[in-house]
Formats: structure tokens, sequence, C-alpha cells
């Protein structure tokens, strides 16, 4: 019997056998001995499944049924509309992009002030502005949406 | 100490986060009481917890809480407190705040209003640090009033020319400008940043002076004349001028010891001029021949304190609160020795991978960093959730040892010992850094950090096996979950794995 995991969408494959290297020391955090070696394993919950943290470096993973491995196709996550969304509470300093602009990938979009810090919401990839959801002033919630690109 | 009242003396400390606590905890080692003050926000905070006892002031915004002289000064009277410890930032560097303490009759812990008004102002500092012959960086003496003059200051100083908020700090309202045809936005932007952050929209223009480097002079004096300084501070790893690392001493001036004495002599100058006395900070850039240029004064406790009191041997804070008492300097500069190497990380909530964008939130797990030679300033605990209406910085990090390589070695270690979940933080940043070879030979300015991330490329890979660990982790997690899900969470009914607990057990 195997489960499988997503660790940065790749599968990973985990067998009963490996699930006994893990022990949980405190609420969220693993004792994983593989091979002799010692790694401390921390997990813990975020909106879209959970978050990993190994050594610092941090994965995020999902655990999948293999009965409905094909239930999410990445096709209907990835191409198409991508919601550029406020990732904490702020007000918006300047929206810096008019409906119907194109744009390139790392181009600044909206001016988000949070916590004393004015940040660049960018675009991550090429795309045409299709919608603008905020104006200069206006206060926003986390993951509200800005700015929706094509 | 504080005797006046006969009674047990009583510090309100108007501050929040590590450095209330800081001042907490060196109240209570000289036995005195501690009253925190606290806004809505804060009422769990860590500050809160520790101090004998505690001050609603208002809403969560700062104007309404930690800035607000009023209702600060009605929670003094009402706890009846002999002295008020500002820290840093809020109201440390208000020359207002210090006269309004003064006319409650409450001791304010700090220098003299005089030299904090007078220092307040970068034009007046500046003009200062002139007179008394210490080097200032080629600029305008007063602020730029209008764009024309703006345009004529810059040509006369010559680009690049750095624009500055007169009433400023923290690289707010600063603005670099390489050539005349970015002058006139650059003002705009600069003014109304000033405006918006410090009330005043004056900007002054500086000469650039090119990959420079960060070096303070820590000083402490008291009102009957003794004044000494501490030795320097190296802040160069800067990131949008706020500081990120901090080290004493500095490699540059380790290798030119001579300029410990002449910064020294001429930090102390500036500090006569005004009848300066408790702790203050004088603000250098240097290059690496050596040439230094007087930036600015900090009339208060700097963020860095520690590294300084590590090397030194002295409590900082426990010096300004005798001083405030009265008391005379216990020491003069022949008794002022350095030793060894501290360094410190500015541990914050903020995420390296995207622009350092604060990520405020709950901390979900917390596994701080101890052993030899580790001192951690939290002001955080597991389950405490960083507000968002003020700066982002958790906690410091910072280790002693004898030479500078093996400080690295140490915060290395203690930062692969640090942990938190639930927030990003620049943790794994520092261990990158800490591992920079230009780094760790000390090749340091404050183009350091935006440098660093232009040339580093693409991240190294993890390790291979990381993946299936993690893996591991989180499917033993998400079974555990199933079976037991933690009070308030969401049912994991998405991960369907029902049925299949049983036999992965």
């Amino acid at each position: 019997m195997s489960l499988q995991v997503l660790i940065n969408e790749q599968p990973v494959d985990i067998d009963a056998e490996l699930l006994k290297t893990g022990v949980q020391v405190e609420p969220g955090v693993y004792s994983i001995l593989v091979n002799g070696k010692s790694f401390e394993v921390r997990v813990f919950p975020t909106p879209q499944g959970w978050t990993v943290q190994v050594d610092g470096v941090r994965y995020a993973a999902e655990v999948r049924d293999p009965r409905n491995s094909s239930r999410r196709s990445k096709a209907a996550r990835g191409a198409g509309r991508q919601n550029i969304n406020a990732p904490m509470p702020g007000k918006v300093i300047r929206v810096l992009v008019h409906e119907g602009a194109t744009v390139e990938t790392g181009q600044g979009l909206v001016v988000v002030e949070a916590m004393k810090m004015q940040n660049e919401m960018k675009a991550s990839r090429p795309g045409r502005v299709v919608e603008i959801r905020v104006r200069d002033g206006d206060t926003v919630g986390s993951g509200e949406t800005l700015v929706v690109l094509e | 100490m504080f005797s006046a009242r006969g009674a047990r003396a009583k510090v309100l400390v108007a501050n929040r986060g590590e450095i209330a606590v800081r001042i907490v905890r060196a109240l209570r080692e000289m036995d005195i009481r501690s009253v925190a003050v606290f806004s809505d926000a804060d009422r769990g905070s860590l500050h809160v917890r520790l101090a004998d006892e505690a001050a609603h002031l208002g809403a969560a915004p700062a104007t309404e809480s930690y800035l607000n002289i009023e209702r600060i000064l009605a929670a003094a009277k009402k706890h009846e407190v002999d002295a008020i410890h500002p820290g840093y930032g809020f109201l440390s560097e208000n020359a207002l705040f210090a006269e309004a303490c003064e006319n409650a009759g409450i001791i304010f812990i700090g220098p003299p209003k005089e030299a904090i008004r007078r220092l307040g102002s970068k034009t007046a500092a500046r003009a200062l640090a002139k007179e008394v012959n210490v080097p200032v960086v080629p600029g305008s003496e007063e602020p730029a009033t209008h764009l024309d003059h703006a345009r004529e200051l810059a040509r006369s100083i010559g680009y690049p020319v750095l624009l500055k908020a007169a009433a400023g700090g923290g690289g707010k309202g600063m603005r670099r400008v390489d050539k005349e045809s970015d002058l006139e936005a650059a003002v705009r932007d600069a003014s109304s940043e000033a405006e918006r952050a410090f009330h005043n929209s004056e900007v002054y223009i500086e000469k650039v002076i090119e990959n420079p480097r960060h070096i303070e002079i820590q000083i402490v004096g008291d009102p009957y004349g003794n004044l000494v300084h501490l030795g320097e501070r190296e802040c160069s790893l800067q990131r949008r001028h706020q500081k990120v690392i901090e080290e004493c001493p500095s490699p540059l001036v380790a290798r030119n010891p001579e300029m410990r004495d002449s910064m020294g002599e001429a930090a102390l100058r500036v500090a006569r001029a005004v009848g300066y006395y408790n702790l203050g900070t004088v603000e250098f850039l240097a290059d690496n021949e050596g040439n230094f240029y007087f930036l600015e004064v900090n009339t208060r406790l700097q963020v860095e304190h520690p590294v300084t009191e590590l090397v030194s041997g002295l409590d900082l804070v426990q010096l300004q609160l005798k001083i405030a008492a009265g008391e005379a300097l216990p020491f003069a500069q022949e008794d002022i020795h350095w030793n060894g190497w501290a360094m410190e990380c500015r541990i914050c909530a903020e995420d390296p991978e995207n622009q350092f964008f604060p990520s405020p939130g709950k901390i979900v797990q917390l596994r701080e960093p101890s052993g030899p030679g580790i001192r951690l300033d939290s002001g955080v605990y597991p389950g405490w959730t960083i507000p968002l209406e003020y700066d982002p910085l958790l906690a410091k990090l910072v280790a002693w040892a004898p030479d500078r390589k093996a400080a690295i070695h140490r915060l290395l270690r203690a930062l692969r010992e640090y942990s938190i979940t639930g927030v990003d933080t620049n943790v794994g940043f520092f261990r990158e850094i800490l591992k920079d070879s230009r780094f760790v030979e000390g090749h340091l300015d404050t183009n350091f950090i935006a440098d660093y991330f232009a040339r580093r490329g693409a991240k190294a890979a993890p390790e291979p096996e990381y993946e299936r660990i993690a893996a591991v982790a989180v499917a033993a997690h998400s079974a555990r979950e199933q079976k037991a899900p933690a009070n308030g969470k969401q049912e994991s009914s998405r991960w369907l794995i029902g049925g299949r607990n049983e036999q992965l057990r």
C-alpha cells in the first residue's frame, strides 16, 4: 500500500516502511531517521495544504489519495487567468498599470504598504491586465484579489 | 535609585517588542519595578507578560498608543513611576516628549532635551560637526526650498547625489539621483515620503560616497562632564537603509586600529559641543582608505547595542538607568577594553525570496537557539500573532566568540537551531550570507546585499533526499491530524485519505 504526496507539485511515493522512520517529537515536529541520518522536519497547515520545512528548506505539500489522483489536473490551476492577490492586509499606495495593459514578468502592478514597508506586487509571468479591483488608498485584506492577468 | 519617594523605584517602558523585553530585564536585575504599556494589538505580547505592571494605551495604530505622549504620561502618573525609558524608535528621539516628562516631574531616561533638539535636525547636526572639525559628506547646509534651488545645489555638489529628509531616519525620504533629469521626480517622492513619515517635507542634498561602509561610535556620558566612547560597530549590511547584520569590532577598523581613536575622538567632539550625556551613537560613513564622514547622531539606545555589550562587558541599559538616576560614570576612557568579536542578525518576519515582503501572522512553532556564546533578545513566543501595525523585527540573534571567524561559525550553528514556523523569516537568508566568501573576508559595504542578490544566481539545490524526508513527515502528520483534528481547525476532508490511515500506521 502506498500513498502519494506532492512535494512542490512533484509526486513522491511513500510506503508504510518509510513512514515508520518518523516520530512526532513536538506538535507538528517530526524526527526522522533514514539510513542512520537524523533529520528534523516541521509541518504546518496552510490554506493550500501543508508547508514542510527540512533544515530551513521549505516545501509546499499536498497529500493525495491515489484513487483520486486525476481529480485535480494541472491545467485547472496553471495557465489562463491569474489573480494577483494581496499576501497580507495592507493599504494600496499606487496602482501602476491600467486595464488592457500588456505586462512583462517582474513588472510592478500594485504598491501595497503593510508593516511600515511599501512593496510592489509583480507579475510572475507575461500577460495582459484584464481587471483591476483596487484603487489608490484602498484597504485590502489578506488574499484579496488586486489585479487579474490573462 | 530614583530614591526621592523612598519607595521602591519604578520605571515605565514606553515601547514594545524585543526592546521593551530587554529593558524590563535590566530593570528586574536592578530590582526596579517595571511598567509595560501596550496597544490593543499587544495585550498578549511578551513585554506585557514579563513586566511587573502594565497599562493599556489605546488602539493599535502607533499614534493612538506608542506615539501618544498624553496617554503615556497618563499611564506614568497612574502607576506613579519615577522615570520613563523610551527604548528606540517611537518617542525616543522626540524632544517634546523629553520635555513633557520633565514638566510632569518624571525623569526621561536619555540625553538632555536641548541635545535631542539640536542633533535631531540633520542639517543642524552637520553644521555642528563641521564647527568642531569633524568631516562631513559634502552637501547642502540648508534644505532645498524649491526645485530650482535643489537643481542648483545638486549641480554645485556634483552628481550622483543623495536626497535625504531633514527630519529623517531609517531610509524614509531618501533617494539617490544619478542625473539632473531624474531630480524633479526624486525631489517630489522624497518630500512626500518625508512629509508622511515625519510631518516635515524638507529634504537636503548630499554627495554620494560610492560603496561606503557604515561605522558608528557608541558614546556614553554623565551630567558631570564625563564622556567616553565604547568603540565602534560596523553596520554596513543594510537593505533599503535598514541595518541587517551588525558587528563589533568593525573589520575595517580591525585592519586600521588607529581609526577607533580618531572616530571616537570625533564622536566625542560632537557630543561635547551639545553638552551630551546618557547613551548615544554617532554614525559615520567610511571608505576603504579609512576616511570617514559624519552622518548623524542617534540620541537613544540603538537596536544593535548588544554587540557592544558583549565585547565591552558593559550593560548599556543599566548604565542608562544609573546615569538617569544621577550616578556618575563608573569608568574613564582608559578603563574601556574590547574583548573578542560579536555579531548580530536582525531576525524579521519577512520573505527574503519575495523582496523581503513583511509576513505578519501567528507563530506556530518556535525553537530558539542557545548554547555557548549565544544571546537571543526576542520579543515573541509560540502562539503569538505578530501585529501588522509595527515593524517586523522579532528578535536579535547575537553571537560572541574570540575572533570574527569563530563568531560567524557560532551564528551559523545557532541559525541552524533556530526554527520559526507559521510566518516567513529571514533565518535562511542569514545562513546564506554568513557563508558568502566576501562576507567572511569582511569586504562589506552598504550595497552588499543588493550586490549579493545580483551575483548569487540560482539558489543551490537542497539535498535531494530532503523531498522524501518532507514527504514522510507530511504523510505521517496528515494521517495523525485526520484521526484527531486539532480544536477549531478545519476537517482535512480534502486530503481524502480516510480509511487508509489504518493501513498506514
